[in-house]
């Protein structure tokens, strides 16, 4: 087909450089509110360009609210979880693809899938109740451990396994390798896209997570960043919009980071699943 | 950066994560779970508990800050439940009758040693919230009641006289229509807390919120505020939204800003807002007593604000139980209800705190925090106006704030609005006392 | 068999922990979620008292509970519709070789890289009634003042625009990648027949999208059912007046709240029942082929 003409281009480039101010305007006004000072917020007509404050609006958002322990924890419950999510679907995807049928695997496999119909707040109330019985209650251990486990990473390593070709595990097999060498030295590295991808999705799942943090947590050591946005924000008092401001800057930047270095991997997985 | 910045992060990093705390002798500590957030966050810390720790360095309270105060009872709850509660924890009034059923406190009057804090000199009306049958269950601390707040140049602009304030609500219908037409301000008046605004119209007119008492005699079971009187407050309500004389601003401290902004020229609002509104003011601020219904008989203002209660947790040592008696001591003297009145607005709690500020000429230099106190001086003291005492109480008044909001929005007419908060309030009675029989 | 290892204990074993947190964390509490709903329970002891279906007999008649179900379907459906018809549209926008894709594609996806917390606060501020930028230039252009705590319908709608905002980008790349595997030759050919290029995209590309478009509904309505509750707790709290009172946070309110765990668990199975049928409905069509190839 012919190639679009140049006013065609330009027209997309226009059309496509509104949906994306659109997306992004909101972060930008966020940023800029952080800048100011309080009294800046409040005038009538509103102040547009950047101000000064902001290393002092998040040195009083770090301190109203802990912020650098907020942050802490969001990190350690991000990781974990992202880390100790991929591990286990990987295992239990392998287990699933690359054994002979095994008594139970029919079982096992639809427990798993089942938990895609169970949500969190489909079983929230048992759960705080599970935590205070653990005595996990205001821990790292409920913060991280129920989340270890996933339908859709399970599914989508499994179907990614599905395309290698058998060939390989035979070769591995002859060459007298066991299976969970064939994992590590050879299934692993093709995967990268999928871990890259699925890391992405579980760690901004995890840093981003707000109810759970908010019920099972009551400790300033023990809090989220978002509860402490929350906490910013819902004071009994004047809402300090430009300290607010500072804090969600601070929020927005782990995941931000790591939008940017794995989002080419997340289209790619994506790209591969398209794939039939 | 410079490497020994970074090893330095790092490090302090590292030690907040493994929660390394200083060594010391060994100190009893002592916690506090609050809801001051903003400006009284830093007043709790910074010197409530500081100087409190410095007077005594074998004791260590250490308040934590656990969100709203809804959000502060149910942490609590939780954590009595869990077996390990706070020491000492911040509720608000409407959280009483939850804590009085909750079979986890230590009742004010069995851990103080009769004469150990001088109790009568404390104002009356604070006191008489939190005590049922004689006697005292949790210890005042930040008590509040509702008044009106005007910004006297949009008054002038209007051609009102700027240290009058509507006393009535028909006074506020004709003030508030000189101000919108004189552009003096978009819109004449807003009010945060609507549900404790609604619970204060009943008050100041004398009429009951719940049966038995409002829940003083014993357990309520009928809700009361749907009845002629409550349907005429939210009725005017919905007539000055009507006219565009009430711009609703949102719940509890939200609709400051429409004030502070100069947008709204009226605001009614908790007293504990009076010194964080004059400083971010760029006008002069009057106040004035709540407006009331006019016609209707005579009451007073209901208090509000939080106040502390003891939980017994697996069972508190002598050295702990001493630690909280201390604690309550330091913030019944004198210059620390004064010192903490002033950064807030909250009542000083006893009279001879008001004799000190008035010594200090603290009062004429700032008239408006003397308004609310004037207030509740004045009026009747009757089980209408003691305060209402309700279990579910956090969510009732979710329930009676959609309902005004649902009134003010258009969607339901006042009565139906009160008709349907009342059948679900009662619902949540009757399930309360089920539960707690 | 080929491809396959003998082991006949390691599949076990690696199976393991996944089975053991499915198990515990989420089979398990699932059940007593169904049990907890056929009781009333005190908050103090946690003991209960067995009232069988009372809990949903109220549910199911109360005002409260209908209009908050009402409200989250509205809410999903304004969500649905709009994002995946907006982000359809930019998908086939940016479906070309564009120098530059990757920067907007990172900007388009910053707001799902954002939580509904932080994405509610900044959209607060946005639309506040008295300072809100959006808020004012409304005012400038209309002379009209929205205050979304007045009115309902204007609080649900900015409600809607926030959650639709967020998932954008998320919806936009998936299309993308549905996009690039439609074979060239199918649209050339159309093409070639005299096709107009709406004719090309309702007639092929459509089709062919189907897949990715109904993966994302699910997505999305799953989002909408589930992932609000940041949003709403800190930009509405429910109201005003209820408006914006979903069934994830009604939940909350009489579960954490209220400490009505009994009725806390019963909206629970009722949510479940909501999620079972989306989770079935794309079990059954995901595998289908919607379109003949």
């Amino acid at each position: 087909m012919a190639r679009p003409g140049r006013g065609r281009v330009l027209l997309v480039h226009a059309l496509l450089v509104g949906a994306t101010l659109v997306s992004v305007f909101p972060i930008l006004y966020a940023l800029q509110v952080s800048t100011l000072s309080f009294q800046e917020v409040f005038v009538f007509p509103p102040k547009l360009t950047p101000g000064r404050e902001f290393l002092d609006n998040l040195d009083r958002a770090w301190e109203r609210v802990g912020l650098g322990r907020l942050l802490a924890n969001s990190a350690i419950i991000a990781l974990s979880v992202a880390f100790g999510k991929i591990c286990l679907s990987v295992l239990a995807a392998f287990a699933f693809t690359y054994f002979r049928n095994f008594r139970g695997k029919g079982l096992f496999f639809v427990l798993i899938l089942i938990t895609h119909m169970l949500p969190l707040p489909v079983r929230i109330v048992p759960m705080f109740q599970l935590m205070q019985n653990f005595g996990w209650v205001n821990s790292y251990q409920a913060l991280t451990i129920p989340f270890f486990a996933s339908a859709t990473g399970t599914l989508l390593f499994r179907q990614f396994f599905l395309t290698i070709p058998p060939a390989l595990s035979d070769a591995a097999r002859v060459d007298g390798a066991g299976p969970l060498r064939f994992l590590l030295r050879i299934l692993l590295p093709l995967s990268v896209n999928n871990l890259a991808a699925l890391f992405m999705v579980e760690f901004l799942y995890m840093w981003n997570e707000y109810l759970w943090p908010l019920i099972i947590t009551n400790s300033d050591d023990m809090r989220v960043v978002q509860v402490g946005i929350k906490m910013l924000v819902a004071t009994d008092a004047q809402a300090e919009w430009n300290v607010i401001m500072a804090g969600v800057v601070a929020a927005m930047v782990p995941p931000l980071v790591i939008l940017l270095l794995l989002q080419r991997s997340f289209v790619r997985s994506i790209a591969l699943g398209q794939e039939k | 950066m410079h490497w020994m910045a970074k090893a330095m992060m790092t490090g302090v990093l590292t030690a907040a994560l493994l929660g390394w705390s200083a060594p010391g002798h060994a100190q009893v500590k002592i916690t506090l779970w609050h809801a001051m957030g903003g400006a009284r966050y830093d007043a709790i810390t910074k010197n409530i508990a500081a100087g409190f720790n410095k007077r005594n360095p074998n004791y260590v309270l250490e308040p934590l800050f656990s969100g709203s105060y809804a959000e502060t009872v149910t942490k609590a709850i939780a954590a009595i439940r869990a077996g390990n509660p706070p020491h000492i924890v911040q509720v608000f009034e409407v959280g009483t009758q939850t804590m009085l059923d909750s079979g986890a406190i230590i009742p004010v009057t069995d851990m103080v040693k009769p004469g150990e804090i001088k109790f009568d000199d404390y104002i009356e009306a604070i006191l008489n919230y939190y005590k049922v049958g004689g006697k005292l269950y949790s210890m005042p601390f930040n008590s509040s009641t509702a008044i009106i707040y005007y910004n006297k140049e949009a008054f002038q602009k209007a051609g009102l006289d700027p240290n009058k304030p509507p006393a009535t609500y028909k006074d506020v219908e004709e003030m508030g229509r000189k101000i919108v037409a004189s552009g003096a301000a978009r819109a004449a008046i807003t009010f945060g807390w609507p549900s404790w605004m609604l619970e204060q119209s009943h008050a100041m007119s004398n009429k009951l919120y719940a049966d038995q008492d409002n829940g003083r005699t014993g357990r309520a079971t009928k809700a009361l505020f749907n009845e002629p009187f409550g349907v005429e407050v939210l009725t005017r309500w919905k007539r000055w939204a009507d006219e565009k004389l009430l711009a609703y601003g949102g719940r509890e401290y939200a609709p400051n800003k429409a004030f502070l902004s100069g947008e709204v020229a009226m605001l009614m609002q908790s007293t504990s807002q009076v010194t964080t509104i004059e400083k971010a003011a760029k006008f002069a601020v009057g106040t004035g007593f709540l407006p009331r219904t006019e016609g209707q008989p005579m009451g007073k203002s209901v208090i509000g604000g939080a106040s502390f209660w003891v939980l017994k947790g697996k069972g508190r040592t002598p050295q702990e139980l001493d630690a909280i008696v201390k604690f309550f001591k330091f913030i019944a003297e004198p210059e620390e209800t004064a010192k903490w009145h002033e950064e807030t607005g909250y009542f000083p709690a006893t009279k001879t705190a008001v004799t000190l500020l008035t010594k200090r000429e603290w009062f004429i230099k700032h008239p408006n925090h003397e308004t609310a106190f004037k207030q509740i001086q004045q009026g009747l003291d009757t089980p209408a106006t003691q305060g209402v005492l309700l279990g579910n109480f956090v969510q009732i008044r979710n329930i009676t704030d959609t309902a005004i909001e649902k009134t003010l929005s258009g969607k339901l007419s006042p009565k139906e609005a009160l008709d349907e908060a009342a059948t679900e309030a009662n619902k949540l009675l009757a399930e309360y006392g089920r539960i707690t029989k | 068999m080929e491809g396959k290892f003998p082991n006949r204990i390691l599949p076990y074993v690696l199976l393991f922990p996944s089975i053991a947190v499915v198990v515990i964390f989420l089979i398990f509490p699932s059940v007593q979620a169904l049990r907890l709903s056929f009781f009333e329970v005190s908050p103090f002891t946690g003991r209960g008292t067995f009232v069988g279906l009372a809990n949903f007999r109220e549910l199911l008649s109360s005002e409260l509970y209908r209009h908050s179900l009402s409200i989250t379907l509205l809410l999903a459906t304004g969500i649905v519709g709009i994002g995946i018809s907006v982000s359809l549209a930019v998908a086939v926008l940016a479906n070309q070789p564009l120098r530059g894709l990757g920067v907007y594609r990172v900007a388009l996806l910053w707001p799902y890289a954002l939580s509904p917390a932080v994405a509610g606060t900044i959209w607060a501020l946005l639309f506040d009634p008295s300072t809100g930028p959006t808020t004012l230039l409304i005012r400038a252009v209309t002379g009209f003042s929205p205050n979304w705590m007045m009115s309902g319908g204007y609080a649900l709608w900015i409600t809607v625009m926030a959650a639709a905002w967020k998932m954008l980008g998320f919806n936009v790349v998936f299309f993308l990648a549905g996009l690039q595997a439609v074979p060239r030759e199918y649209r050339e050919a159309a093409e070639v027949d005299g096709a107009g290029a709406a004719g090309v995209f309702w007639r092929i590309t459509f089709p062919i999208l189907s897949p990715v478009t109904f993966f994302l509904f699910v997505m999305n309505s799953l989002y909408a059912f589930f992932e609000l509750f940041g949003l709403i707790d800190v930009m509405t709290q429910g109201g005003p007046g209820g408006a914006t009172d979903i069934l994830i946070y009604r939940l909350y309110q009489d579960a954490f709240i209220s400490a009505r765990w009994g009725m806390g668990s019963a909206q629970s199975i009722l949510l479940f029942v909501m999620v079972g049928v989306l989770t079935l409905l794309q079990f059954r069509f995901a595998g289908r082929r919607v379109f003949y190839g």
